[in-house]
């Protein structure tokens, strides 16, 4: 089905599980990670995913750094820097934050974060790190304009923008504003517009206002 | 002085923190000042909780905050707001605070609370954990030094006084202009005038935002307004009356 990869490739490019499922690097078979799926995502557990624990998707995985491999040493860094240089893909690094190895969550998630420009998620168990791939293979199905973080691109009117802009300048409020908007309706006509030209709209008043609101000197040019 | 020096590495970085959040923490602040060296101002950002670099944001919600789904709604307005006006945007989720003599809970990890975070990966935000407020400064200095070194860091000062504070207001009012970017253009450019008949490229490098932004705010000061087009006030508002 798949083309074998090749003898020593640290993470398999284009790994996509099919809906519901998540691909599952063979050394996870039988742990509490995969029990704890049960009902939720399907594994489909194969060899040769290199350093990949789970793939989420075809452009997200996740990585895990178990409690023993934080306590143990540094090894767990060398896995992820070789991840960060063979592979585009979105890491997410699961590590497992217990009473015994939070001492050494600062410096993992620094490395992670700061130097490799990873995602880092705490869990404190096997069972809660199943819970949260589940989830996270829950959201990569959803479509994106679901996402409530995400900032809709509408095509916004800009008059009210264009109308607030008018009146922060001082001793212009709504009124004068929109007459101002009917002699010269963009901010750029209005910075250039002659005090007489203004004067013919405001008023001297306000024309003066509005000269010395675009014209004052606020720093040396550079 | 020779030519193409460098500033040197260790040129204090600063960070803008919003005045409403100090109540909620001012540990976070003494410590960046005192522990980390880091210069830290408070404005009023309104937006966001710290502003670490020209294009970087910090939220800071607690635990508890972060995994309540009565937040949610807040939450997410928040960051798509912030989204709106800066290229990064970042989550920092703190411990709770225990009260002294109270036990401190286990937290429960819901699948609400995975869900959250799911998403906000999925929104591009960074995510951030701290152990309580000593953490949260320890990380906002990290931010801080990382964005210099890329050559973000916050350059200009922190203060504006008089005309600059008229003219910083108005750059507010511009779409997608952080607190920083606005005070960016009070330092950069000469006058409101200069900064509003500059082009695409002046505009990106004297605020020091995204060629993107930039183009946002060229289009928009060079908008025709069309009072038509103005949304309808609701009828019989208390102003209106007047008039």
């Amino acid at each position: 089905m798949m083309a074998a990869p090749m003898e020593g490739t640290p993470v398999r490019i284009g790994a996509a599980p099919p809906y519901g499922h998540v691909i599952v690097n063979e050394r996870w078979r039988g742990s509490a990670i995969v029990q704890g799926f049960q009902g939720k995502l399907k594994a489909i557990f194969e060899e040769g995913l290199g350093l990949v624990d789970f793939h989420l998707s075809d452009h997200s995985c996740v990585l895990y750094v178990s409690e023993s491999g934080l306590v143990a040493g540094n090894g767990y860094r060398r896995k992820l820097f070789q991840f960060r240089k063979a592979s585009k893909l979105h890491g997410i690094i699961v590590v497992e934050k217990t009473r015994l190895s939070e001492q050494y969550f600062p410096a993992v998630q620094k490395f992670v974060v700061f130097e490799l420009g990873l995602t880092l998620l705490p869990v404190a168990s096997q069972s809660e790190a199943s819970q949260l791939i589940a989830q996270l293979v829950h959201d990569e199905s959803k479509e994106e304009s679901r996402n409530p973080f995400l900032r809709k691109k509408a095509a916004k009117l800009c008059e009210p923008v264009v109308l607030a802009l008018v009146q922060q300048i001082p001793g212009v409020g709504r009124v004068k504003a929109l007459a101002l908007l009917r002699h010269f309706p963009s901010i750029h006509q209005l910075s250039n517009a002659t005090a007489q030209q203004l004067e013919a709209a405001v008023g001297a008043a306000a024309a003066q206002s509005v000269r010395g609101f675009f014209h004052t000197s606020l720093a040396p040019p550079r | 002085v020779g030519q193409g020096a460098r500033p040197p590495l260790s040129q204090p970085v600063c960070v803008l923190a919003d005045s409403r959040g100090i109540a909620g923490g001012p540990e976070v602040l003494s410590c960046l000042r005192l522990r980390h060296g880091v210069t830290a101002q408070v404005c009023s950002l309104g937006a966001c909780d710290f502003i670490v670099s020209n294009r970087m944001a910090v939220e800071r919600q607690t635990l508890s905050e972060i995994s309540s789904s009565v937040n949610r709604g807040r939450l997410a307005e928040r960051v798509r707001a912030l989204q709106g006006s800066f290229d990064r945007v970042c989550l920092i989720v703190e411990k709770d605070r225990t009260k002294p003599g109270e036990v401190s809970r286990v937290f429960q990890r819901s699948r609400y609370y995975d869900s959250t975070l799911a998403a906000l990966i999925r929104a591009g935000t960074r995510l951030l954990f701290s152990s309580g407020p000593e953490d949260t400064a320890a990380l906002l200095a990290e931010l801080a030094r990382v964005e210099q070194r890329k050559s973000n860091a916050i350059a200009v000062p922190t203060e504006v006084k008089g005309q600059r504070h008229q003219a910083l207001q108005f750059y507010l009012t511009l779409p997608g202009v952080s607190y920083i970017a606005a005070l960016n253009m009070c330092h950069r450019f000469s006058s409101v005038w200069h900064l509003v008949n500059s082009a695409v490229e002046e505009l990106a490098a004297g605020a020091c935002v995204s060629r993107p932004r930039a183009e946002e705010i060229f289009r928009c000061l060079r908008y025709a307004f069309h009072p038509d087009l103005l949304p309808h006030r609701p009828a019989g508002g208390a102003k209106s009356s007047g008039l």
